[in-house]
């Protein structure tokens, strides 16, 4: 509602694989949550940085004390090294929006933070304390509720927002929603990962690959449903280059999180006032990076269907759903409203 | 109807008045629907009653009325067959407090105790001639085996033929204090066309199928009648009810999912309570599950498949892990 030249409202989307930005200058980047310190002197020389962060960590990885210092959406727990790197993430992301050190000081920066639906009072306070220095007034706010507020889906709405950490879940009734309204599971990106490392591995042993690997063979290949082609990726055996069919496991391991998914989603529709129950079936929308998986929607709508019938539809732009909706949340607060929130 | 600049800018205070709170270390309010509130008095009143019929259908159980044979031959079940999504579960109606939030006491799981059913005794027999106890020692040998890496002990109340009482069970449980107690079982009824999935977790039920199963697996529990009032009292006393439920629903999901696809015409009788000795006894969240009906021939020849076997071990060790990571969360909820 309020911004002048000396402020920049941004808002963020902290998550477990990927963090995005999006700024009120029009800047908007996403990053892979990673960052790494080189391992030694050597690996300082060649990367000549002190820290990277996202990408340039992760391809620079093996010289590097790599981090992925979020974990189901939150600060790992009891690590000063991984709260660091949480402050480079957030360091980098304002740094992309235009934010250098130096202008720091003339610029205020009023950031809203998506976290987990279910994330956790002190969770969020060591959030708030890992934002000092970085920005000056923050706002925390669950990541479907951001969502949604960006889309204006605002009554008669469920936001699934899925990501590599978690299946977050906000019902929409027109007020700001309580514990009641909202969900966390921890059935998301990771877990796919896992279940589908977990089968490749039994059906070919000898293969060679990295979670790394795994997760860009994920991205580029995940579904559900019948599969419209087969999914073929390469990977060593016994040092040499091998293609396998990684058809049956990918959907698996993909279709594994749509029975925990579904349950939620029916508990939460259950919760809604019986008149509204069939509008909010509806307006099933979904977001995070995990909302990609080709066929995730139809399989969504197919589970409302049994509940009589209702509809799942991905956003346009999953990856920045939650940024774009921080955004907006941080360019509609008033300035007293940031005021009362400087750290 | 409100606009959305109205709506935005309740929102928008609702946002700001949350992170005050955070900031201040102000629990965030929840919204209490007047339907759910249950009247101390009309709750004391309920459960009262519910523990009395209870105690009936439980002295009834121990006088060892059920029928004896190995292939027990329990009447058709009185309650209609669900088969899809959500979970179904079937409880006696009994009223009962709001459930204990998680949040309160965080969690974790640090032990888990698997309990492979029967043991010396054969229980159910297949027709084939395949024992119950060996269908149980396999996958819980199969589960130990999957858990091998996970981040909780996983101990076995046995690892071969070999006879144990049902107390013998919980105090195995409650002395290695368990965090979750898992029993395995496979179940036996008629009409043979029956297959089923059935998870239970500690509580009253006026289902007949579930009271006469009970009786079965309750037989020779080791209790003697004077432990009985301890023993209902523990069923509405525990807070450990709750977190029996969560852990038998999300056991049961994962389950009941993957056997599916190599057995489409199981059927989903859901999570349901029964007072089962192992289940009343144990100090911990428990759960009996039974995962098969050996009087089916289908279901027998499933079972002596290996792979179908170890299907149902990968699906009971991701389901514990599921609870686990739930519990995890919640921990991190309240800390």
């Amino acid at each position: 509602m309020e911004e002048s030249n000396d402020s920049l409202c941004v808002g963020i989307d902290l998550g477990t694989s990927r963090s995005s930005i999006s700024a009120s200058s029009g800047e908007r980047h996403v990053i892979d949550s990673y960052v790494g310190w080189p391992m030694d002197m050597v690996a300082r020389k060649l990367v000549k940085k002190s820290v990277l962060v996202g990408r340039d960590a992760l391809d620079n990885r093996p010289m590097l004390d790599l981090r992925r210092p979020l974990e189901r959406g939150i600060m790992k727990e009891g690590s000063e090294k991984d709260q660091e790197a949480v402050q480079e993430i957030l360091r980098h992301l304002i740094g992309l929006a235009g934010i250098k050190p130096k202008s720091k000081n003339k610029v205020k920066v009023r950031a809203v933070v998506g976290v987990p639906a279910e994330a956790f009072r002190v969770n969020r306070q060591n959030l708030r304390s890992t934002m000092e220095g970085i920005a000056d007034s923050v706002m925390l706010v669950s990541e479907p509720f951001a969502v949604a507020y960006g889309l204006e889906a605002l009554l008669h709405a469920l936001v699934i927002d899925i990501g590599a950490g978690t299946a977050d879940f906000c019902v929409m009734q027109g007020r700001y929603p309580t514990e009641e309204d909202q969900k966390t599971l921890p059935n998301a990106g990771d877990a796919i990962d896992e279940q589908l490392m977990k089968l490749i591995r039994e059906r070919h042993p000898d293969a060679q690959f990295s979670i790394h690997m795994l997760r860009d063979w994920k991205e580029k290949w995940s579904f559900v449903g019948e599969p419209k082609q087969r999914v073929i990726v390469s990977a060593p055996i016994k040092g040499k280059a091998t293609e396998i069919d990684i058809t049956q496991e990918m959907r698996t391991a993909c279709e594994s999180i749509l029975p925990p998914i579904c349950e939620t989603m029916t508990t939460l529709l259950a919760k809604v006032e019986p008149e509204f129950q069939a509008k909010v079936r509806n307006n099933v929308i979904l977001a995070g990076g995990t909302s990609l998986i080709a066929g995730l929607a139809d399989a969504v709508t197919h589970a409302l269907s049994e509940l009589g019938g209702g509809r799942a539809t991905v956003v346009k732009d999953p990856v920045f759903a939650g940024s774009d909706g921080s955004l907006a949340i941080a360019q509609d607060a008033s300035s007293s409203d940031w005021e009362k929130l400087s750290l | 109807m409100p606009s959305i600049g109205d709506t935005k800018a309740r929102l928008l205070r609702g946002i700001v008045e949350d992170n005050i709170n955070v900031v201040q270390g102000v629990r965030i309010r929840r919204v209490v629907r007047r339907a759910t509130r249950v009247k101390v008095w009309l709750w004391i009143a309920i459960s009262g009653l519910a523990v009395g019929y209870l105690s009936v259908a439980t002295q009834g159980v121990s006088r060892g009325g059920a029928p004896t044979s190995a292939v027990a031959k329990a009447p058709a079940p009185a309650i209609n067959p669900i088969a899809s999504e959500p979970v179904p579960e079937i409880e006696a109606p009994l009223a009962h407090p709001r459930p204990i939030d998680r949040n309160a006491i965080p969690l974790t799981l640090k032990t888990v105790v698997i309990d492979p059913g029967h043991g010396g005794d054969p229980g159910a027999i297949a027709e084939s001639g395949l024992e119950e106890k060996d269908i149980t020692l396999d996958i819980g040998l199969r589960l130990r085996r999957l858990l091998q890496e996970a981040p909780f002990e996983v101990l076995l109340t046995r690892d071969t033929d070999r006879r144990l009482s049902l107390d013998q069970r919980v105090q195995f449980a409650n002395e290695n204090k368990a965090d979750l107690f898992l029993s395995i079982h496979v179940n036996s009824m008629e009409p043979r066309t029956i297959r089923a999935l059935e998870t239970y977790y500690v509580g009253p039920t006026n289902d007949p199928h579930a009271l006469n199963l009970a009786s079965r697996e309750n037989k020779e529990s080791g209790y003697s009648l004077s432990d009985y009032k301890q023993i209902l009292e523990k069923i509405y006393v525990d807070a450990r009810r709750d977190e029996s439920r969560a852990a038998a629903r999300t056991l049961h999901s994962e389950l009941f999912h993957t056997l599916k696809v190599d057995n489409p015409e199981l059927e989903n009788r859901g999570v349901r309570t029964a007072p089962f000795v192992v289940l009343i006894g144990t100090q911990m969240p428990a759960v009996l599950i039974e995962i098969a009906c050996l009087s089916n021939p289908e279901e027998v020849e499933l079972l002596t498949n290996q792979q179908y076997r170890e299907n149902i071990a990968l699906a009971l060790a991701q389901g514990i892990r599921r609870y686990a990571s739930s519990l995890t969360v919640a921990a991190r909820k309240g800390s």
